[in-house]
């Protein structure tokens, strides 16, 4: 209580010093009076009376100094007086404040922007209960869309009843479900889940329930829970949601609750439904047929399994299913099951660009950094006498290094400061670009963490700069001093360090130009990719005129002609829109599959032994769609208004397929059909059909990629499962957008009509990412290029301005200004040199981990090295030039009689 | 004049409460006086040892300072004891005394009569 209440008013004589101040002095005044009046009393003449007073005082000032160190706390109070002193000698020198201020708020701001990133997306643990217990389960096959089949019900029940190492495994069924509301009809992607799916994930509701196992199987009310993000979006956080019912297609759903905020994984999710929501899932052919492969498995590891224990088991139970269910698991197709920490699942399409971007973040720093430690070595140099002086009226080292702590901090943390206030506006862009690689974007914020972060490194900064300063050393200020400040600026140790700097800077600077000349050569290439198409003046518009969401083929079947019907009204409307050349109709956009492949087989064509079966996406086409499209004919016809129910089934193949099945061997009138275990379950016929043109490879799985191999069907003899409009403009083919979408809406008032996108928008939306990478490496890589200029420059300039001098002597010695330019720019060449071959060697070694994002070009590309040595080098001559030009300009009579 | 002393450090602030509770308010020169006189001229106390004990004892709350005229009409800060100074006064009077009995004992000489 003591301690307390004294430590108050210490901590308030902080403040009030002034005032108390004025008090002391007349107290003590007072005290000096009344013993020099007892002195004169005791017969002293009055000057001596008060000589004597003084001297028994002990200095009225040097009391006064004990009593505030009583008063207030000291050690704060010399702090402020720091604080106060660097920011007054930082206001003089404006120039270096601002240079260092925005080159440490430029490195630590891109680092703050970017560290925030991989902490959501990568580093925090998830929000679900024990989230590194959860692992996610992927089944892939060779192939084109491959990478993740999913798995079946009979095989998720193997895996729940094989594996001991999982103490739940949670499914969901990844669907699309429309809701009717009053204003328009609203796609939702959803999931359909088991009544143990929110326990087994570790997920709590933020309100009303989650579903539970008395949800499961037929015969119980439709319910749905709400993800957070889509309660948000949708609904505008309504807390009197629960309990509301929406109408889909087929009969009504009720809210039951809504999750807490979670990431979603594969795809973003709206809500998470109940089996029965879609009858299909509970059919015999979803719940028996063991390649109907529809289903998710995220699983809970058990208290004593293991992520390795689980891969085992997992293993021995797959191969028990291959041994026993041959005919589901296509040996040429090499199956696997693997198993990933959920947490690393999700963040595995991100890691390797954010980490990249991580690093380039941080060597925008170490240039910075650098830059700044030579800045403040230059600094230092000049404020020697300063510091000298301080020495000499008993600074201590300490006390010297406090001080110089002190300014820097004081320069960081306002750099620190602007920084993170860059980075503010940076999340948002990154958050943006993030979306695009993980579900976890949302979770993208500055907080504590993030901002202790970037006061972390700010301090950091600031210590290493307090630190390579040289400090007059006790015991040497008369060497010092003797001296004279110019001769010590002069160290070679300085020197050496300044110049390492300036290296490090080059060399840092090479390695990150080369990343983005690499990933700009990458969009440049990609830029030339021929995308297979014609022409890009072409709107598509999804139109999915069928619902699945009763799962009643005999209904769909039934309802088929008057879909066609549909169709073919909405495209006589668009035809008869100004501007429109020509409207076709398919199953799939142009530059994008279908999402369904299935095996195919020709006519008196066998394959080896252990030979993947060739798979091609499935689509239909009518006769318009090829010209619509931009598709090139090149072999036989397209379809034609003859091909129709009733008439022989005829297909369109693509060029990869002719290859694949064909050899080389002319294709039309040959036959082939889909073959393999699921085509009985699709609605397509496994007869054979025969083969009547050939049109050339599109891009569809993304310009990085080979061309997928594709199946067309006649439009007319197949059920429409879904439609695409494919409209042909002759000019501005985004400004029909709205007008066709007004006609679809006029015609199908229920469905919901997204998506409308031109051809060169789905091209620029699958290489925007790779832009924005490309983007913001080679922005930091112009940091760094301009911040090592500043760098080089700056050296050169303080070496010659130091060695005026010298060059004085020199000039009138008989070298001549350009021999006193090559001086200089030999001094900055060497170090240029020596930057860019570090720099090559670096980037060489460095590159091999960028392989994985390049595309087109080799990550030890000689063209680019060679670029951007040549780019660096012609910058660092600029650089080395203009001290350069100063040096010779010395005017040797002025520069002798200056020192 | 005999040897002059440092005042140790601790009894600087048990001889100004006990100042005060004697002679009642006074200004920093009076107690000062009076403490040199009690110790018969031992103690020199200057004012850099002096106020900041009379500032440390009054944010501990044991005194109070209020400017007031002087005897010889001069304006001087006059320090009081408070309560709480009163029973600190009592606490360490007490203290004093069982730590100076306790020296006491260990400085005694030797049974065997020689003196250390």
């Amino acid at each position: 209580m003591r301690q307390f209440r004294s430590a108050l008013a210490r901590l308030a004589g902080v403040f009030t010093r002034y005032r108390e101040d004025d008090d002391l002095r007349a107290e003590l005044e007072a005290h000096l009076e009344m013993e020099t009046a007892e002195n004169i009393r005791r017969g002293l003449p009055p000057d001596e009376a008060r000589r004597r007073a003084r001297v028994a005082s002990g200095g009225l000032t040097a009391a006064a100094e004990a009593v505030r160190a009583q008063r207030g706390l000291p050690w704060i109070e010399s702090i402020a007086a720091d604080v106060r002193y660097a920011v007054r000698s930082l206001r003089h020198s404006r120039a270096f404040t601002t240079v260092v201020v925005v080159t440490l708020a430029l490195g630590i701001g891109a680092n703050t922007a970017i560290f925030s990133v991989i902490r959501a997306v990568l580093l925090k643990p998830l929000p679900h209960r024990d989230g590194d217990r959860l692992v996610y389960l992927r089944h892939s096959v060779d192939g084109p869309g491959g990478n993740s089949i999913l798995f079946s019900v009979p095989e998720v029940s193997d895996l729940r009843d094989g594996v001991r190492s999982f103490a739940g495994l949670a499914e969901y069924s990844p669907w699309t479900i429309t809701a009717q509301e009053k204003s328009a009809a609203v796609r939702m992607n959803v999931g359909l889940v088991t009544g143990n799916f929110f326990d087994v994930m570790g997920l709590a509701p933020v309100l009303g329930r989650l579903t539970r196992p008395s949800d499961d199987g037929p015969g119980v009310p439709s319910v749905m829970v709400l993800t957070h993000d889509f309660w948000i979006r949708h609904f505008g956080g309504d807390p009197g949601i629960v309990g509301k019912t929406l109408r889909l297609d087929a009969g009504t759903v009720t809210v039951i609750g809504v999750l807490q905020p979670a990431p979603m994984f594969p795809d973003r999710m709206d809500a998470l439904c109940n089996m029965v929501v879609s009858p299909h899932h509970l059919s015999a052919q979803m719940v028996h047929v063991r390649s109907h492969r529809m289903t998710e498995i995220v699983a809970r590891l058990a208290p004593n399994g293991s992520v390795e224990g689980a891969r085992t088991e997992v293993a021995s139970v797959y191969a028990r299913m291959q041994r026993d269910y041959k005919e589901a698991y296509d040996p040429g197709s090499h199956y696997r099951v693997s198993v990933v920490r959920f947490k690393e699942a999700i963040g595995e399409q991100a890691r390797l660009t954010l980490w990249m971007l991580m690093a380039a973040a941080a060597f925008v720093l170490i240039i910075s950094t650098a830059n700044v430690v030579n800045l403040t070595l230059m600094r230092g140099v000049r404020r020697e006498p300063e510091l000298i002086v301080r020495a000499a009226l008993g600074a201590g080292v300490a006390r010297l290094r406090r001080l110089l702590l002190v300014e820097n901090l004081v320069l960081t943390i306002a750099g620190g400061i602007l920084g993170i206030a860059a980075a503010i506006g940076g999340i948002r862009l990154l958050a943006t670009f993030a979306q695009r690689y993980s579900p976890r974007a949302n979770e993208i914020r500055l907080d504590v963490t993030t901002l202790l972060f970037a006061l972390g490194v700010s301090v950091a900064v600031a210590f290493l700069l307090s630190f390579v300063a040289a400090l007059p050393r006790e015991g040497r200020f008369g060497s010092w001093m003797a001296a004279g400040a110019r001769r010590i600026s002069g160290t070679v140790r300085r020197q050496r360090l300044q110049r390492a700097l300036v290296v490090a800077q080059i060399a840092v600077s090479v390695v990150l130009l080369a990343g983005a000349g690499l990933l700009t050569r990458t969009m440049v290439e990609l830029s030339d990719v021929h995308t297979g198409l014609r022409t890009e003046e072409v709107l598509t518009m999804p139109v999915q005129l069928v619902s699945f969401a009763d799962g009643n083929f005999q209904r769909i079947m039934a309802s088929d002609a008057g879909v066609k019907n549909d169709y073919d009204r909405m495209m006589r409307e668009v035809r008869s829109l100004r501007g429109v050349v020509g409207v076709g109709l398919g199953s799939t956009p142009p530059l994008r599959g279908s999402g369904t492949g299935l095996e195919v087989k020709a006519e008196d064509k066998t394959f080896a032994v252990g030979a993947a079966t060739p798979r091609a996406d499935v689509r239909t086409a009518d006769p318009e769609y090829f010209r619509a499209a931009g598709i090139p004919l090149l072999k036989g016809r397209a379809f034609e208004t003859t091909d129709r129910l009733g008439t022989a089934r005829v297909v369109v193949i693509n060029q990869v397929l002719a290859e694949k099945l064909f050899h080389g061997e002319d294709p039309i009138g040959r036959r082939v059909a889909w073959t393999g275990d699921i085509v009985r379950l699709t609605p397509f016929s496994p007869d054979w059909r025969t083969v009547v043109g050939v049109v050339g490879d599109t891009k569809d799985a993304g310009l990085d990629a080979e061309a997928p191999p594709v199946m067309f069907m006649p439009f007319a003899q197949e059920i429409a499962l879904g439609g695409v409009l494919v409209i042909r403009a002759d000019s501005n083919a985004a400004g029909l957008a709205s007008a066709a979408t007004r006609i679809a809406h006029q015609i199908a008032p229920t469905v919901p009509i997204e998506n409308v996108l031109t051809v060169a928008q789905i091209k620029d939306e699958s290489v925007a990412p790779r832009r924005l990478n490309a983007e913001l490496i080679s922005l930091f890589g112009s940091l760094a290029v301009i911040i090592a200029a500043v760098g080089i420059a700056g050296v050169l300039a303080f070496s010659v301005s130091a060695r005026t001098n010298e060059i004085g002597i020199r000039m009138s010695l008989g070298a001549d200004r350009g021999r006193v330019q090559r001086m200089i720019l030999g001094e900055g060449g060497t170090l240029l040199v020596l930057g860019l071959a570090l720099g090559v060697g670096g980037a060489y070694v460095g590159s091999g981990v960028m392989r994985g994002l390049l595309f087109g070009v080799a990550p030890h590309d000689p063209t680019t090295f060679v670029g951007v040595a040549a780019t660096m080098a012609l910058i660092g001559i600029v650089a080395c030039w203009i001290p350069a030009l100063r040096a010779a300009r010395i005017d040797p009579a002025t520069a002798m009689r200056s020192t | 004049m005999g040897e002059k002393l440092d005042v140790k450090q601790g009894t600087l602030a048990l001889m100004i409460l006990r100042t005060l509770d004697v002679l009642g308010p006074l200004h920093g020169y009076g107690i000062a006086r009076r403490i040199e006189e009690t110790s018969r001229n031992r103690l020199t106390l200057n004012y850099g040892t002096l106020y900041p004990a009379l500032l440390k004892l009054e944010q501990e709350g044991f005194i109070a300072a209020e400017w007031r005229q002087s005897e010889n009409n001069r304006r001087a800060k006059f320090y009081a004891l408070t309560a709480a100074g009163r029973k600190q006064l009592a606490r360490e009077t007490r203290e004093w005394h069982q730590t100076a009995d306790l020296i006491a004992a260990f400085l005694a000489p030797r049974r065997g009569g020689e003196t250390p």
